[in-house]
């Protein structure tokens, strides 16, 4: 799984850094270069687990001054076909 | 390098491609350079094809970039060209080329065999329906949908009215959006918003009455979440029976009691007249004002003074519409300010909140009406904006009129002049469309759910596109009858097009597999106006074909054995379709489906129609070159020019010189709008002592809809894996009850045995529950009231009352 996704980022005033840091400490995660926007940080995700795009985005957005995650790119050729399917009327409902 | 390390090396060198190409566009998305899609194609040895489409989910229409590679879709990227998500999706839209690949799709026709199906062929699949429909054409109904392409609905439509004189035709859109049509048709006398997704750029204040974009809407609530990162000052403002996360970016909360919206909506209205802050040029330049006719119901109403309307706000005082709607009347007041603020700009967002209400057509005219009265209206940034849950449910049914008392290009059948138009453009037999409206979606279903010899007079409908085993409301009366059970409905037969096995192939006597999104052609239209094109990209799987070909087959199938209404004033085809050497193609044939552009050639023929009242579509080889084109879209200079803001002069092409606002298809023919009085009416289920919650039942960010799809997908199902009740803390604890725990909740109509959620995605207040609809194992629609509106006569899902009790 190879993905990219923009974070942007509520009025963080001089933690920006910090944030992006914390970004930083996520596994899979590459961040790109913010520029003269600093609201918006492109980030890459690269991974083995077919799930790391929903658990890297859901750590995001729990990261402090994340007001959004919105997804970009996805490339999801390498996942395993069996991963590509779930049947909802086998699924466990408890 | 040796040969066996050699192609190891090249998949690292490929890998480190696409994550370079994957920064480079969230780069250029984040930074704004001018970076552009397709990215892989510059570099051969990927060997992946880009092309554009439209998202295959929700209603605002995003535009993906599509990746595919040796017949498949391997890869999805935001379409940075698109002006509706500049290179952003959400999080099905990144998944949405997944949705293709479920273990389970239909690959080949099934028809019932006692208790088990056998795979037939697709001619004999073709010859059962023919044979039905031959057999009683009158007992026969069509159940569409807002995800059938233009194309699609179009010909459903034309073979249905123009062929069978048959206007049993409706679309699952009737139970998400038909108040705002009703609303519109009310207000403007034409239906659709008047703004656009600029508003969201433009204005100061953003009010969202029953409505969750920051799930349902994602990618227009980021747009807005975006300007507040950039230090623009806009205020939020959610009107809500519950929070959800779009209330935690909002500044101002207003939790109202279900129907709350009548009475706040006339509080807004009561304190612009008495503090003298509505606009009165506004008004009295375009305006008009309306109330029920009780005496002759219709949506139209009666006249009434501006006086008369002023006398019926005066009891709406903000502390009696606190004692109404539950919202402390200081917030009423503030709202009342920010209307009376000419030096504002305001725009209004909702969906399902204000259209699943059994007062849908008066709250959506009511808050028409509060923009109207304040003059928030007509310049960018001052709109009152409905969204749409459906790809195409403006495209496909407001436009197409694939709803059963209309025709396309907001024609009517029950008017003789409209008749004789649609005739006249499918060169069909004066007389051949019936002019009584056939049964909305409810009454279809009811109807068919009824035994023939008791009143039901469907007997076979054909469903494409949709869930209805699922989302249908109280579903218990329709499928699961007390007492004999079905007897009485061994004549009846449903046919089922879908791609997936759903809970209504589940009730099916005939499964036919479809194609989906970019396996086929398709040209549809999102919420505000824009018409979206995108070529096959794919082929679908097995014996799976497009639902448009099933129409024109199963015509074709009718054609050959004689049936007068396949046959146009010339003898030929209803659906004939010419080559550029003028020659009949035969696209009946599936093997010459594609010989053509069977989509262009439906397209141009229902483009005569859009012009009919003002909502001009463009040649179909504009929307090839554009990311969508907004109607109306008129040729000016050589150059087709689409149309951001209707009715206000220097936007629309069609207000005359010199009006500044005109109204033009005003139902008072004099080129304004109406105001509208309607009076606080309380939902048609309140809890009471036996059930005392009210039920409010909805959709979540992971799925769409019924889940169909995004069940399929293994990202969103491990998001969010099943159903649930949403229920408050104190409540809970009033039941005795921890998350995870399971109650059974009970209706006057059904039960289900459901886990609970405390303080989760949303947060209920104490006496109201909410359960989302997408989980097929739980079906809360087996719970929910089939209460109508009376004019849309689309019901509400949103107020059920109910009992829970620990299991």
């Amino acid at each position: 799984m190879i993905a990219s996704v923009v974070a942007t980022l509520a009025e963080v005033g001089d933690a920006f850094q910090a944030i992006v840091d914390e970004f930083a400490d996520v596994p899979g995660v590459e961040i790109g270069d913010v520029g003269n926007d600093a609201r918006r940080v492109p980030i890459t995700i690269d991974s083995p687990a077919p799930n790391a795009l929903e658990e890297v985005t859901r750590r995001l957005l729990e990261c402090r001054g994340v007001a959004f995650v919105d997804v970009v790119f996805v490339h999801f050729e390498d996942e395993p076909e069996s991963q590509a399917a779930a049947n909802p009327g086998e699924m466990d409902k408890s | 390098m040796n040969g066996d390390l050699q192609p190891a090396a090249e998949a690292i060198q490929r890998r480190q491609f696409i994550k370079a190409s994957a920064m480079a566009a969230a780069t250029a998305v984040a930074g704004g350079t001018n970076f552009t899609l397709p990215v892989l194609a510059d570099e051969p040895a990927a060997g992946v094809q880009w092309e554009k489409a439209p998202c295959r989910f929700c209603g605002t229409g995003c535009h993906v970039q599509v990746g595919v590679q040796e017949g498949k879709v391997v890869a999805v990227a935001g379409d940075r060209n698109a002006e509706v998500n500049k290179g952003l999706l959400c999080v099905k839209g990144y998944h949405v080329g997944a949705a293709l690949y479920g273990k389970d799709r239909l690959t080949k026709p099934l028809l019932r065999d006692g208790d088990r199906y056998r795979e037939i062929s697709w001619e004999e699949a073709i010859k059962t329906i023919a044979d039905r429909i031959e057999a009683a054409p009158e007992r026969f109904a069509f159940y569409g949908s807002g995800q059938w392409t233009i194309p699609e609905g179009y010909a459903a439509q034309k073979f249905m009215k123009g062929g069978l004189s048959n206007n049993h035709i409706d679309p699952n859109a009737r139970l998400c959006m038909a108040s705002a049509v009703t609303g519109f048709l009310a207000t403007y006398g034409v239906d659709e918003p008047a703004g656009c997704y600029d508003d969201l750029d433009e204005c100061d204040v953003l009010i969202m009455w029953g409505n969750n974009p920051a799930e349902m809407h994602p990618v227009l609530f980021s747009r807005v979440i975006d300007r507040r990162s950039r230090r623009e000052k806009i205020t939020l403002i959610d009107i809500s029976t519950r929070r959800t996360r779009t209330t935690e970016a909002c500044q101002h909360y207003l939790e109202m009691k279900g129907h709350g919206d009548l009475a706040i909506a006339n509080g807004i209205a009561h304190l612009l007249i008495k503090n003298g802050t509505y606009d009165r040029r506004f008004v009295e330049s375009f305006c008009n004002f309306k109330a029920s006719d009780d005496e002759n119901p219709n949506l139209h109403g009666k006249a009434i003074s501006f006086d008369d309307y002023r006398k019926s706000l005066e009891p709406y005082t903000p502390e009696y519409v606190e004692e109404l709607s539950g919202v402390p009347a200081d917030q009423i007041r503030m709202l009342g300010d920010l209307f009376g603020n000419p030096k504002l700009k305001i725009t209004s967002l909702w969906c399902m909140g204000m259209n699943q209400h059994t007062r849908g057509t008066a709250i959506n005219s009511m808050v028409h009406g509060v923009h109207l009265l304040s003059g928030h209206f007509g310049t960018p940034g001052n709109a009152p904006t409905s969204l749409t849950g459906q790809p195409s449910a403006c495209g496909t049914v407001r436009e197409v009129g694939t709803l059963a008392h209309a025709l396309p290009g907001g024609r009517v059948v029950a008017n003789a002049e409209h008749r004789q138009q649609a005739e006249d453009f499918w060169n069909v037999p004066t007389g051949r469309i019936n002019a009584v409206p056939g049964h909305h979606t409810v009454k279809m279903w009811e109807s068919f759910c009824t035994p023939t010899d008791q009143g039901g007079d469907i007997g076979t409908i054909w469903v494409q596109v949709t869930n209805p085993g699922q989302t249908l409301p109280n579903l218990n009366k329709l499928f699961n009858p007390k007492g004999d059970n079905k007897a009485g409905l061994e004549d009846k037969f449903l046919i089922v097009s879908d791609v997936y096995p759903t809970a209504t192939t589940r009730l099916a006597d005939l499964i036919l597999p479809s194609a989906m999104w970019v396996e086929k052609n398709g040209v549809v239209g999102n919420s505000e106006r824009r018409t979206q094109q995108w070529f096959k990209m794919v082929d679908p799987p097995g014996a799976a074909r497009d639902d448009c070909w099933q129409t024109i087959a199963v015509a074709h199938e009718l054609f050959n054995r004689g049936m007068a209404g396949m046959k146009d004033r010339d003898g030929q085809f209803l659906f004939d379709v010419k080559d550029e050497n003028d020659k009949s193609v035969p696209v009946w044939d599936w093997e010459h489906y594609y010989d053509v552009n069977v989509d262009e050639h439906l397209f141009e023929e229902y483009r005569q129609f859009s012009r009919l009242k003002h909502k001009d579509l463009a040649p179909y080889s504009e929307y090839v070159k554009a990311r969508g084109l907004r109607w109306p879209v008129v040729e000016i200079d050589g150059q087709w020019q689409e149309t951001h803001f209707r009715f206000s002069e220097g936007f629309d092409p069609y207000v005359e010189p010199g009006k500044e606002i005109q109204f033009y298809h005003s139902s008072t023919h004099d080129d304004r709008a109406q105001i509208w009085f309607h009076p606080w009416i309380a939902p048609a289920e309140v809890p009471d002592d036996d059930y005392p919650f009210m039920l409010c039942t909805g959709r979540v960010l992971e799925h769409w809809h019924s889940g169909s799809m995004t069940r399929r997908i293994p990202e969103l199902s491990r998001a969010m894996p099943g159903g649930y009740l949403e229920i408050h803390a104190a409540d809970a604890a009033a039941h005795d009850l921890r998350n995870g725990d399971k109650v059974t909740i009970e209706s006057r109509r059904g039960s289900l045995v459901i886990p609970v959620w405390i303080d989760g995605r949303g947060q209920p207040p104490r006496g109201t529950v909410f359960i989302p609809f997408f989980d097929e194992t739980l079906l809360v629609n087996d719970l929910t009231l089939d209460a109508l509106d009376p004019f849309s006569k689309q019901p509400d899902y949103k107020k059920s009352a109910v009992r829970i009790r620990k299991v």
